[in-house]
Formats: structure tokens, sequence, C-alpha cells
């Protein structure tokens, strides 16, 4: 296990989600739910899962969708079935790191939650993350699939492009 | 801080304001986070301390700062090497700096001291910790530099025309906080007074680095610095690229800082009865504003031009801020501003905007976004069609077929990790654009639509690829200046106009194009000393030598 930033960690998540052919928004919600995940204890096996599968995250972010749409139109509590132990525990991670306030109950096979969407979270977040070598690398290796590499072309545009330094 | 709101006429219309063109000539306000964060340093009076000192008589060693602010103590480490003159760049690929910075959360132990000084000067491949706030570097101005060293050497001063012309003895060429290769993540001291303001902390350490080299100049050199002279020396910094995403992807901050900025200015333009105090302030601003610009040169001719005919622009309009009457006498001179050019209306509107501190400043509690995007789901997707054509008429309006429309994409580079902008149709690696193309993804939601209104999570469940533009529309329907309203993938767009946006509220003045991607800036010049820091010090905007 390594310790690192929860922005290292979701930034990265973001960006493997992205190599994993997610679509961006969901991408971006994925990255914030893997760090809450972590951040929480959770088993770093469904988040591999996941990555594999991506449609499988696109069908997660697609719930919780439906749950924010519920709770739009109708303030009450919302519930969602999945059956999957480890997709589960995805979904009540992927309801606590959402923006606004969010109580969660889960059972065998249902997740239940109250969004107070006008409500901005007060779910603290700890001073580092921890995260297992394998999964690491397997961000890594997708985000690494979404870097453009170098050409002369790009260099020619960066800051300090063109002069030398003696100013 | 007034406890109640002051009266506001209202405020200008995103459409107006979120446009690249007017970004792109944006100025430092008394709202830009190293104002505020100084601005807090004098009300506190702090000072800063150094703690720790080896340095060589060339000026290669270490050293530690101190300053007390909000409760809390903070110590900037400065680790100073000696560069090669050939590997001394701006490039953020660049490998080697001058000197390497960490902003450290307390009084840092020897141990602490060690680490920085094994890490800091590998930046980007270095491992930092959750008490490292911040990570920069800096190169000198080997000219500015020379020149200062030489001239205390020799018992005179530097010449205040170099002085003007240059700016700083060093330039950062990164500032990295929040998470950043292990240092602290924002939300671990966003509630610490004094760092909750945006990039509280960047701008502590860049104040903190200006701090230093002023103290290491004055060290090599042997003798002091004039102080009215050293008060004009700040921290040079070249920027690109890297820095325009962040306002695509942190809608809601942006939003934030502009929603302050234009109430700020809407509470402004409503002052009426102006003080003779007042018409003083107003009309000393517009002479200091006068010869800020006649100071402001840079090598770009077209740039050079653009400040010049902004000069006489000014030296035209001057009169109208020495007459002002009427019942709303400041709305009536902006009235008069609007039939000029947009640079000299973002003179104005700054000039105006630092008046008047007693409407503006408690504004700057408003700037960040502690939360991320408090949105709701549109009632349908009839709901969401209306929200687009309200909205995003600007965006809609594109054929984002045309070579023009589409030429740019943004990406990632793999040699840094750094945001890039590539030509889609001569450069490789279009399919893997980062999505800013905000305008078109909107745009094709709306094609998309269903002519049959149906729920949104229906509509996204059969098309998961649009997810991204509805959350965007979302979030416009709420934070109204969220959105850059202009295409930034268009053959026209100049991430120069981003960049000048973004550093004009850190508080960056000299602004100095090197080409349509990147930027040289001053940060801190006029800027009280770090033994200066009292509240009658807040007076720097458009600082003048």
């Amino acid at each position: 296990m390594t310790e690192r930033s929860w922005t290292e960690i979701q930034s990265l998540a973001v960006r493997a989600a992205t190599g994993a052919q997610v679509p961006p928004a969901q991408a971006l919600a994925f990255g914030a739910m893997l760090a809450r995940h972590l951040a929480d204890g959770g088993s770093e096996d469904p988040l591999s899962a996941a990555l594999q599968a991506p449609d499988g995250v696109v069908t997660l972010a697609h719930k919780v969708e439906t749950m924010i749409e519920q709770a739009s139109l109708s303030p009450r509590i919302v519930t969602v079935c999945e059956a999957d132990a480890g997709r589960r525990a995805l979904l009540i991670s992927w309801l606590a790191s959402l923006p606004c306030q969010v109580e969660i109950t889960a059972s065998a096979d249902k997740v239940r939650a109250r969004l107070c969407l006008s409500e901005p979270s007060a779910r603290a977040r700890p001073t580092r993350v921890s995260i297992g070598s394998a999964l690491s690398q397997q961000l890594q290796d997708l985000a690494a699939r979404t870097y453009v590499p170098d050409s002369a072309a790009s260099r020619r545009g960066g800051a300090g492009a063109g002069l030398m330094e003696l100013d | 801080m007034k406890d109640f709101a002051p009266e506001m006429l209202s405020l200008r219309k995103p459409v107006e304001v979120m446009r690249l063109a007017r970004m792109g000539a944006m100025m430092p306000t008394r709202l830009s986070f190293l104002r505020v964060l100084v601005r807090r340093l004098c009300a506190e009076r702090a000072s800063i301390a150094h703690t720790h000192w080896d340095m060589s008589p060339d000026g290669f060693g270490r050293a530690v700062y101190s300053v007390d602010l909000g409760g809390h103590t903070y110590s900037l480490v400065a680790i100073s090497t000696d560069l090669p003159v050939d590997q001394r760049s701006d490039r953020v690929i660049a490998t080697a700096w001058d000197a390497a910075f960490v902003l450290f959360d307390g009084i840092p132990e020897r141990s602490d001291i060690d680490r920085i000084a094994l890490q800091a000067p590998l930046q980007e491949a270095g491992r930092f910790g959750p008490r490292d706030l911040v990570l920069s570097r800096a190169n000198k101005s080997v000219r500015m530099w020379d020149a200062t060293v030489g001239a205390l050497r020799n018992g005179t001063q530097p010449d205040p025309d170099a002085i003007r012309d240059i700016g700083y003895l060093m330039r950062t060429t990164a500032v990295y906080g929040n998470g950043k290769f292990g240092i602290a993540d924002r939300h671990l001291i966003c509630d610490r007074p004094g760092l909750d303001g945006p990039f509280a902390a960047e701008m502590l350490a860049v104040y903190m680095i200006r701090h230093f080299t002023l103290d290491l100049v004055q060290h090599v050199g042997g003798a002091s610095l004039d102080p009215r002279l050293a008060r004009h020396l700040g921290v040079g910094n070249a920027t690109g690229l890297g820095m325009a995403p962040f306002l695509v992807t942190h809608p809601v901050l942006f939003n934030n800082w502009v929603l302050a900025r234009e109430t700020a200015f809407a509470r402004v333009r409503a002052c009426s009865d102006l003080t003779n105090t007042q018409h003083n302030r107003i009309a000393a601003l517009a002479e200091r504003a006068a010869r800020h610009l006649r100071e402001w040169h840079v090598p770009a001719p077209d740039h050079d031009a653009a400040l010049r005919a902004l000069e006489q622009d000014w030296a035209a309009f001057r009169p109208r801020l020495e007459a002002l009457t009427g019942a709303q006498p400041l709305d009536t001179v902006w009235r008069a501003a609007e039939n000029q050019s947009i640079s000299l209306q973002e003179l104005l509107i700054s000039l105006l905007i630092e008046a008047f501190p007693e409407e503006v400043d408690s504004l700057a509690d408003c700037m960040g976004d502690p939360f991320g995007p408090l949105t709701t789901s549109f009632a349908g997707t009839d709901a969401l069609r209306r929200a687009i054509e309200i909205d995003w008429d600007w965006a809609l309006s594109q054929d984002y077929d045309a070579p023009d429309a589409c030429c740019r994409f943004w990406y990632v580079s793999a040699a840094k990790l750094e945001p890039r902008l590539g030509d889609r149709f001569a450069e490789d690696g279009a399919e893997l654009e980062t999505p800013l193309d905000i305008a078109r993804r909107v745009a094709a939601l709306h094609a998309a639509l269903p002519a049959q209104d149906q729920r949104v999570s229906t509509f996204l469940e059969d098309h998961p690829e649009h997810a991204h533009a509805c959350a965007r529309v979302a979030t416009l329907a709420r934070y109204p200046y969220a959105e850059i309203r202009d295409n930034l993938i268009a053959a026209t767009c100049r991430p120069i106009d981003m960049l000048r946006c973004k550093l004009s509220f850190f508080g960056a003045s000299k602004f100095d194009p090197k080409s349509d991607l990147w930027t040289r800036i001053t940060l801190a010049q006029g800027a009280p000393l770090g033994n200066e820091l009292s509240p009658e010090a807040d007076d720097w905007w458009l600082p003048v030598l």
C-alpha cells in the first residue's frame, strides 16, 4: 500500500476511467467515487473489476443520475436495486462522493438514499488515501492510454518556448 | 466589513462578460487573490522572519522564512543552487532551476529541511507530504540579478529603468498546490483563516519567494537595496497552456470569481453622492493608471502597440473621471466607457473597484468553491432543450464541422502530463482529445434531443456520451458565469486570453505575451515588503516607480 493525496488519487482515477473508454461525465464522477471508496476503507476488488468492464461504470453512473433526477423532481427517499455486492459497495461510495448531502442505507440488494441536492456534503476527507500497488498500476496503465506523445509542434507552443532565459 | 448588502445595479450579462476577447483584457483588482492575501497579512501586521540561513557568499544554500497568519505558522523553505547557464529554461519540461521552494505547514525541523532540500529541486519527480503545502521553483532574471548585485557591490543602487523594464529578480515557472506530487490537499487547509480564499497558499508562497529573492540579492551584493526600489521588484512568472483548462474544469469556482468581481462592479456603479475624498481618490488612481501604462512596455510589437493605444485612449478618457456628476456618476462614466475599447473598459472596472474598498472587500469571502456543483436535474428533455436555447444560443450558432470551428484539440502530453493544444488537421492525437469542447458538445446534445419529451435519465441511458454536456447545461443554469461563451476549439481561440483572465484574478500585472500560448507576468510588484505589512500599506494597485 502507498499513501497518496486525495487529489492525486481522484485525478488519476478520472484519467484511468477515460483510458478505459468511460465517457467524460461518468469518468469525472468515477474519480470522485474511487477516492471516496478508498478513503472509507472500501475493497479495491470492485474498483478493479469496474475498470475492466467500463459499461458497468456507465450503468452505475446512470443509476446515480436516475436517483438524482428522482430527488430533483420530488424530494423523497429514492431506491435502486443492485444485487452484486461489489457494485453495491461502489454505488454507496458513488452516492457518498456527491457534492450534496446524502443519507444512505443499504440492504441485501437495495440502496436507499435521501438526497438534499441544495445542501453541501459535510463528509470529511482524510489527510492521505491508501492504495494498493495492483490497483495503482492498473490506474496508471489505463491513464497512460490518454496521453499524447510529444511532438515538435507541441513543444513549440509551451511556456518558455523559443527563448534562452538570460533576460 | 459591512453587515448589510450595499445597493447595487444589475449585474452585467454573462454573454457580455464571459467572452475570450474581454477575458484577454482583464486587469488585477483588489479582489485578486494575491492582493487579498497581502491585505490579510497587512491587517494582522504580520512579519516575515528568517529562521534558518545557510547561504554561501555567492548565494547558494538553504534558507527558511516563517510567518504567522490566521493563528498558524507557515514557513518557506528555499533551496538555491548553482545552475549552469545552458540549463536555465522556463519550459515546464525543464529539469533544473536556480531555486526550489516548499511552503511548509509550521516550522520545519532540521530533518524536514533536509528532506525538502533533497526533494524540492526534483520538483515533479520528487515526493512530498501533507505538511508540504506548495511546491515551486524559479529562475533568475540574469540581467536584473547581475545588474542589482553589481550595483550593490559598487556601493550604488540598480538602475530604476531596469527595474521598471524587468520588474523582478526571479521568475517562477510553476507553483503547485492542492495535492500535486503528494503535497497537502486543499481541503486540509481551506478552513484556515487567511488560507480560505482561492489559491491563498500559493499566493503566500509567491509573496515569501519575493521576500527571499530580495534577501538573497542583498546577501550576494553585500549591501541594502533602497526600499523604494525593492518594493518595485516583484516575482516574475512564465505561464503557459497548462493553466488554461482550469477555467473550464472548475466551472463553479470560476463562476464565483467572476460573480464576486461583477457584484463589486455593480455595487460601485450604484454609488451616489461621492465625497471629496472619493473624487480625489479616483483622480489619483486614474493618474497612477496613466503612469503605469507609460511604464508598461513589452517586446512583442503587436502587444506593445495595443498598450500604446490604450495609453492614448486612457489619456483622452481621464477627464471624465475628474468631472463625475449626476445621481450615479460612476454608472454614468461606465455608460460613456461602453463606446470605448474593451481594454479601456477593463482598466476602468479595475480602477472603480479599487476606489471603493468598503463596498468591495467583503466579497473576497465568496470567491471559493468548497462544495462543487449543487445542481438539480431538468424535468425532462423539453426543459433541457429550453435551457440550452436560452443559455447556449451562442454555442448553437456554429457549424462545428467547418475546419475553422474545430481546428484545435486540447490534450495532455505524455512528456510531463501537461495540457497542450494541437491542430486537428496537422497533428496526431485528436482521438485522445480532452473534453474542453463544451460548446460543440452542447450543440451535439441539443441536436440529439428527442422530439417527444422524456426523462433526461431515459435519454442518457441511450446516449451516455451526452451526460457531460447535460451536466454543463445544469451547472450553467445555476451558476451564470460558469462558462466561457466562446468555441474553445476554433482556429481563432487564443489561450492567452484564458491565461490573462486567470492571472488577473491571481493579481498579475505587466502582462508580457510571448505568443498566443504563453505569457510572462509580474506578481507582487509594488507590494509592501516583509517588514512593512500594516493596513495602510494596502495600496499597490498598478504600481509605478
